[in-house]
């Protein structure tokens, strides 16, 4: 078998001749971008294959690469075959980075009224006066410290075996744990001598891209450790589409598998950070979208992305973690977040309860941004929600010079209105490499800001200037010179990203405005605007409204919850009685299918407009531009 | 009588003016106006702002011409002044309509030729008129400078401007003084952004007319019928970048298949009914210029809009 | 005017109890608010509250049928003002008026043209619906003969025009029993109208000089038991038929002048300007409409503009995705892809009908989405092209690998080709240039 060597770092691997390098990485556990799934169309996992036997069609693929890159070797690597022992360059670009994630410290405050309880227990040995049998024994101590009748706990198996050895060599002296799931009082574990102290619990935010974990002490409600890592699926595909496909193909095992060991792998770092053992977790909650929770349960997913839509459950769902392969305590809970369809995950319904919007009177409008959408409206009675594909775009997708949130990512910019030159400050304050989706709305804004764009986003190329020229097939905007950047071209945006982005714009503006326009709400009365997700905490909010992302209403009534799965799922571990409201919230919310809605295209060909084509919708942006062409002698 | 039309619109049309007469500088023998509705299209006693006008269309190349419309002028089609001549002659329509589909040709470069056919239908009409250039973004900036040259002072109503490509034709008339025609695919939204880019780069909204764009009966003219009505209340309720007088041609109507395929001896009436029926409801959706390309249709037009006009009495 | 969904919540139980049939009160209202359920459908409303809703959720324009059998119609049940707003629900019956002057073969002749003469457009039957019998004479014996003639050659629906009550009966006495509609009753005879009306079950036109006066009229006519009204707008001035044609349309949906909620019958033989009263009459209102025979060139027309203005604008009519061929194309004519928008179809097959090229039509599911928005929306794909060529196994039909796709379709081009590994030529954006596209590029 082909041995693939990858550089830098000279990690090996021996697979089978007629593999992909994809494939290749994937066994050596290198976690490369395959936004396109490995379907050869995103051009986002180049490799240069430095020596070695290989197949790649330089003749199909050559439209991703410079004749200097092809000179260099460069390949895709979901489209090359191994045919021999390969040395292979993964240029960083190429591999999954560190990405910022939010790790919010709880803002909300709740209740600590967690679903685990420890009893340290002292009992009497059995005898022939007091001959009760040590299960009996042990429940009634436990009904006497104060918890559950004895008749009310159920004991599995796997803890009545190792009863009668603990009770003994521990002289009598254990600690037991229940907790309550949705069939009663259940008895988990069963440890010598007193360890109450050691009691916890796992959040857990099962995204798409991400993985956050957070470990809380049940007893005091604080946190023991945070992690979070990158979901291990995206080896399989970066898209939730491209991941249903992969599970239709079979992959549903692994697809499992890889979401348990992604989970896995953030609870152990965050109990090694804490100095716990992951023993000690007794429930693990997790806040996941639709697709994302079945997949971990090991349910297939793959009608749901047909009509009619149809998930297989929407209630919230229990079992032992170790049925979905979690490493935590072998008996511990696992719940996890109720759904609305298949596109209202419980991540959304996690994301309403950190907001409070259910709780409220005032009406709020929450959206959550990703290459996917969900816009939920409403207040404690009603309440409508929505999902749709914004594209990939905001997210620096299917734009030219766009990237994810990585180092090296512009996530700021604004432009001299006078001479157009860029002031930018990248992530990690390296040199740029690309713009991610803060940096593109400011970006947006900006170019608006200076007459460079007119409201449809083509480029005026009747301007005069270094920076505006007419590029390879459409006009574009140089937004820093090769020798300033980190990959020695010049970053430019150009008029198709521009559109692409007003696209995904107009999708979440008519999402909302659809909304509204069904609940008969103006944004007047819209009290509140939640921005959950990454996203919403590092985009400028002006901006946002500049560029009509969302509806234009003061901007202190504009919240980033920041990743408000996280937050529920925390909320929830903390507060058992938050998961009965979790069901009431899933019930009260109604569905609207935007593809049924006929003004649903209207109100996007109306938002496919800078900021939207109702100029009196955003009465304050339209006077700033006005003052902006006046400046740039427009009239 | 107390029970009547409930016309408790806000908003108005601006009106738009084409043509000069030699007071204006120009050399035509009348001017139109047309919009200034606050209501819907002859609603009232008498009905509010101008009558709908009819335009007869016409072209310097009429290889790409229907058929019938050929068939019946015969040689007059290969003189674009003499058939203007002709039909401003015998059918009154209130402007002509000239497509420069010369332009249209591959690889056209026959510039100067613009400047004269512009020059000898200005002789040979004295209606104000409405003049199509270029659809080749190549060629637009020459073509539209060609156009608003040769009719400066004369204030054409030159098309068609879309969203992308509004500049060049925009500059032309705001060089010239002239008038824009802003054309888009049948979609409200899609008018109004137009409008908007226009008025932002300096053409005011009084020299701008709308065209939804019509489809021809039985091919989507529903559609254009519904923008233009939507277009019209939006003015009606207020919208400023929407209060322009729209134009309507379905410049399919006489190449459909049910045109195309009519009994010879029914050509000519073939051709008739597919523009009155679909010119005549443009008017009552709204449209303030109707256009037609077949001669006979003009006169049965005219006495439709005539009779939605006026009420008993001869009240306007 | 409408309730919204949120109005109409305001109103419900709140309880949840799913009993209607929906998961939640909301649903429930946002169904109610589109008029897709019943006040009656939720179990717990009381009777105040349901009057409420029923009275804001009925069609404010009263249902009236016409006829019996195969050819009868209803028309009424409308909504809006305009067609945008929802759609218009009924389209107008179109009545060929005969005369009792005639004779009766003569009459004949105009009812078998009116039964048999058939367009059929996108699948769809389109016919004039009736004959409006007209007394022209006085006598009750002549209208009797023409209704006879009439109806010995057709069932079809009728519309009785006789103001004098003893020739109406002459009608009636021989076509009662069919639902004809009873023109007309005046103030001065509307008592032996509506009794007449009573007494076979019939529709009732209802004539007056105003709207005030007709709204009196049909307050006194329901007084006399007949709820099944038509009001005739008919008018020597086109301009003052438009006018209250939409006047009574306003007054009813707005539910203003409730009196004024039924369909509105025109004739349009006193104004002198029969095809511009006939497309006012289907743009603006006219329900019943009466016109003398049609030239064929006429009537295609009128049936296509009608067609037209009553396709429910959120609902696209729709052709079948497959292989559409356009003359006698081999093995080397081009292929076209484009949606299965019916307007978009129906356009590209003219012009290449006209083109004179022999050319296949591949017809891509988007659900009855337009290029434009189907490209938008994501409905139009790469995966989506690749499948229709394999399912309608296009690669069988041509030795070419090249396929030509819409204009607006053109950001496609690329993905599409890697998908299929077919060529990709981009067409134009507008159907009309699609003979000098081919000529250019197809040789």
């Amino acid at each position: 078998m082909p041995t693939v060597t990858f550089l830098p770092g000279f990690r090996k691997t021996e697979l089978p001749s007629g593999s992909t390098i994809l494939q290749a990485a994937q066994q050596a556990g290198i976690h490369m971008n395959v936004v396109c799934g490995g379907l050869g169309k995103c051009g986002k996992c180049t490799v240069y294959v430095k020596s070695g036997r290989y197949d790649f069609d330089r003749e199909k693929y050559g439209k991703f690469f410079t004749p200097e890159e092809l000179e260099a070797g460069a390949c895709l690597a979901c489209q090359t075959s191994v045919l021999g022992d390969v040395r292979v360059l993964i240029p960083e670009e190429s591999i999954v980075q560190e990405q910022k994630i939010l790790i919010d410290v709880m803002g909300t405050t709740t209740e600590l009224n967690p679903a685990v309880w420890k009893y340290a227990l002292r009992l009497s040995p059995p005898s022939l006066d007091d001959p009760s049998p040590d299960l009996t024994r042990l429940l009634w101590g436990i009904e006497k410290s104060g918890g559950p009748n004895e008749g009310d706990i159920y004991a599995p198996l796997e803890v009545i075996r190792r009863i009668p050895r603990v009770l003994r060599e521990s002289g009598w002296r254990v600690t037991a744990t229940v907790v309550l799931v949705p069939g009663g009082y259940r008895l988990v574990d069963i440890e010598r001598g007193d360890t109450t102290p050691a009691c916890y619990g796992a959040a857990v935010d099962l995204g798409t891209t991400t993985i956050v974990v957070f470990i809380r002490n049940l007893i005091d409600g604080s946190i023991m450790g945070v992690a979070s890592n990158y979901n291990r699926q995206i080896s399989c595909g970066e898209d939730i589409l491209s991941r249903v496909t992969f599970a239709r193909k079979g992959g549903l095992k692994k697809l499992q598998a890889l979401a348990a060991e992604s989970i896995n792998a953030a609870i152990t770092e965050a109990a090694n950070n804490a100095g716990i053992d992951r023993d000690h977790i007794y429930e693990v909650v997790v806040a996941g979208n639709t697709i994302m929770t079945h997949i971990l349960m090991g349910i297939d997913p793959a009608y749901m992305i047909e009509e009619p839509y149809v998930p297989v459950v929407r209630r919230y769902l229990t079992a032992a973690a170790s049925r979905a392969g979690l490493e935590v305590g072998e008996n511990s809970g696992l719940f996890i977040f109720p759904a609305v369809s298949d596109f209202i995950g419980g991540d959304i319904i996690a994301d309403i309860l950190a907001s409070g919007m259910a709780e409220q009177e005032d009406i709020s409008l929450l959206i959550d941004i990703g290459t996917n959408f969900e816009v939920v409206l409403g207040n404690r009675d009603w309440m409508f929600a929505c999902a749709g594909a914004a594209g990939p775009a905001l997210e620096g997708g299917e734009v030219l010079f766009g990237m994810r949130a990585n180092a090296g990512a512009i996530e700021q910019i604004s432009l001299d209105l006078e001479t157009f030159t860029p002031a930018y400050r990248t992530i990690q304050h390296t040199k740029p490499k690309g713009i991610c989706g803060s940096g593109l709305i400011d970006l947006l804004a900006e170019l608006l800001r200076a007459c460079i764009i007119d409201r449809t986003g083509r480029i005026n190329t009747a301007i005069e200037h270094e920076r505006i020229r007419s590029g390879r097939q459409v006009p574009e905007f140089v937004v820093a010179w090769k020798g300033e950047t980190g990959i020695g071209k010049d970053i430019v945006i150009t008029e198709n990203d521009v559109k692409a982005l007003i696209m995904s714009k107009a999708s979440i503006l008519a999402a909302c405005r659809t909304l509204m326009k069904q609940a008969g709400i103006t944004h007047a009365e819209i009290a509140r605007i939640y921005f959950s997700g990454a996203f919403g905490n590092y985009i400028s909010k002006e901006n946002a409204i500049t560029i009509g992302l969302i509806p234009e209403v003061p901007v202190e009534r504009i919240f980033p919850i920041g990743n408000g799965a996280i937050e529920g799922a925390n909320l929830v571990l903390l507060n058992r009685r938050k998961k009965r409201f979790l069901d009431e919230i899933a019930r009260k919310i109604a569905y609207i299918e935007l593809n049924a809605e006929p003004s649903f295209m209207d109100e996007y060909t109306g938002s496919c407009f800078l900021p939207h084509t109702d100029l009196s919708l955003f009465p304050t942006v339209e006077e700033m531009l006005e003052k902006c062409r006046l400046r740039r002698g427009v009239p | 009588m107390t029970i009547s039309t409930l016309s408790d619109w806000t908003g108005e049309v601006g009106t738009v003016t084409i043509g000069a007469t030699k007071a204006d500088g120009g050399t035509r023998s009348g001017t139109v106006t047309i919009g200034g509705e606050r209501d819907l299209a002859f609603i009232g006693n008498p009905p509010t702002g101008n009558r709908p006008l009819i335009a007869y269309e016409l072209c310097d190349d009429p290889s790409l011409w229907p058929a019938p419309v050929i068939r019946f002028l015969g040689d007059r089609a290969s003189d674009p002044a003499e058939w203007a001549r002709f039909a401003a002659g015998e059918y009154r329509p209130d402007l002509i309509r000239l497509y420069l589909t010369s332009t249209r040709k591959r690889g056209f470069s026959a510039f100067a030729a613009i400047t004269t056919t512009v020059e000898n239908i200005l002789q040979a009409t004295g209606l104000p008129l409405i003049i199509e250039g270029s659809n080749d973004p190549e060629l637009d900036s020459e073509v539209f400078r060609r156009i608003g040259e040769a009719g400066e002072g004369e204030r054409l109503l030159i098309g068609t401007a879309e969203a992308g490509r509004y500049r060049s034709i925009a500059a032309s008339a705001m060089a010239f003084g002239h008038l824009v025609i802003a054309q888009s695919p049948i979609d409200i939204n899609l008018a109004k952004q137009l409008n908007i880019l226009l008025r932002e780069i300096g053409l005011p909204h009084d020299r701008i007319v709308i065209d939804p764009y019509t489809g021809a009966l039985g091919y989507g003219f529903e559609y254009s019928y519904s923008v233009m009505e939507r277009i019209r209340t939006a003015a009606l309720k207020g919208d400023d970048d929407l209060a322009m007088p729209m134009i309507s041609s379905a410049i399919d109507s006489l190449t459909v298949k049910e045109v195309r395929e009519a009994d010879p001896s029914a050509s000519d009436r073939t051709s008739v009914a597919w523009e009155l029926y679909a010119m005549l409801p443009a008017t009552v959706a709204g449209a303030s210029i109707v256009c037609v390309r077949h001669p006979s249709t003009i006169q049965p037009l005219k006495a439709a809009i005539e009779a939605l006009w006026s009420p008993p009495g001869g009240g306007a | 005017m409408a309730l919204k969904a949120l109005d109409i919540y305001k109103l419900l139980p709140k309880k949840n109890c799913k009993e209607c049939g929906e998961p939640t009160c909301l649903t429930f209202a946002m169904k109610l608010a589109s008029g897709k359920v019943k006040p009656e459908d939720c179990p717990y409303l009381d009777e105040n509250v349901r009057e409420i809703l029923g009275a804001s959720t009925r069609p404010p324009v009263q249902r009236v049928k016409l006829g019996v059998g195969e050819r009868s119609f209803a028309v009424g049940d409308e909504i809006v003002q305009f067609r945008h707003e929802k759609t218009f629900f009924h389209e107008p019956g179109i009545m060929t008026a005969v005369s009792d002057l005639m004779d009766p073969d003569s009459i004949q002749a105009v009812v078998a043209d009116v039964r048999d003469h058939l367009l059929v457009r996108i699948g769809l039957d389109l016919r004039l619906n009736g004959i409006a019998v007209w007394s022209a004479s006085g006598s009750p014996d002549a209208f009797a003969t023409a209704v006879e003639a009439v109806e010995a050659v057709a069932e079809l629906p009728e519309v009785l025009m006789a103001e004098d009550p003893a020739v109406q009966e002459a009608g009636l006495a021989v076509c009662g029993n069919y639902r004809p509609l009873i023109h007309a009753a005046t103030g001065d005879q509307y008592r032996e109208m509506c009794a007449l009306a009573v007494k076979h079950g019939c529709p009732l036109a209802i004539r007056a000089p105003d709207l005030d006066a007709l709204a009196g009229l049909s307050g006194l006519c329901t007084a006399e038991g007949v709820s099944h009204l038509v009001l005739d707008l008919t008018s020597p001035s086109l301009h003052d038929m438009l006018n209250q044609a939409t006047a009574v349309r306003q007054q009813a949906i707005t539910r203003t002048a409730p009196a004024l909620g039924y369909p509105v019958f025109l004739d349009t033989r006193p104004c002198g300007l029969p095809d511009a009263a006939l497309i006012c009459g289907v743009l603006k209102y006219g329900s019943v409409l009466v016109a003398d025979p049609l030239s064929e060139a006429s009537r295609k027309a009128l049936l296509v503009l009608r067609q037209n203005i009553y396709t429910d604008p959120q609902k696209p009519i729709q052709i079948t995705p497959g292989i559409y061929r356009v003359g006698s194309p081999g093995p080397d004519a081009p292929v076209l892809l484009t949606v299965n928008f019916s307007l978009t179809y129906f356009t590209l097959q003219g012009y290449l009908e006209a083109s004179g090229t022999d050319s296949f039509m591949l017809i891509v599911d988007t659900e009855g989405l337009s290029v434009l928005t189907s490209v938008a929306a994501g409905k139009l794909s790469e995966t989506l092209v690749r499948d229709s060529l394999k399912e309608f196994a296009v690669p069988d039909l041509v030795k070419h690998r090249t396929l030509i796709i819409p204009g607006y379709a053109a950001p496609l081009s690329g993905k599409i080709e890697d998908e299929t590994g077919w060529k990709v030529l981009v067409g134009p954006r507008d159907a009309a240039d699609i003979a000098e596209f081919l000529e250019k590029e197809w040789t």
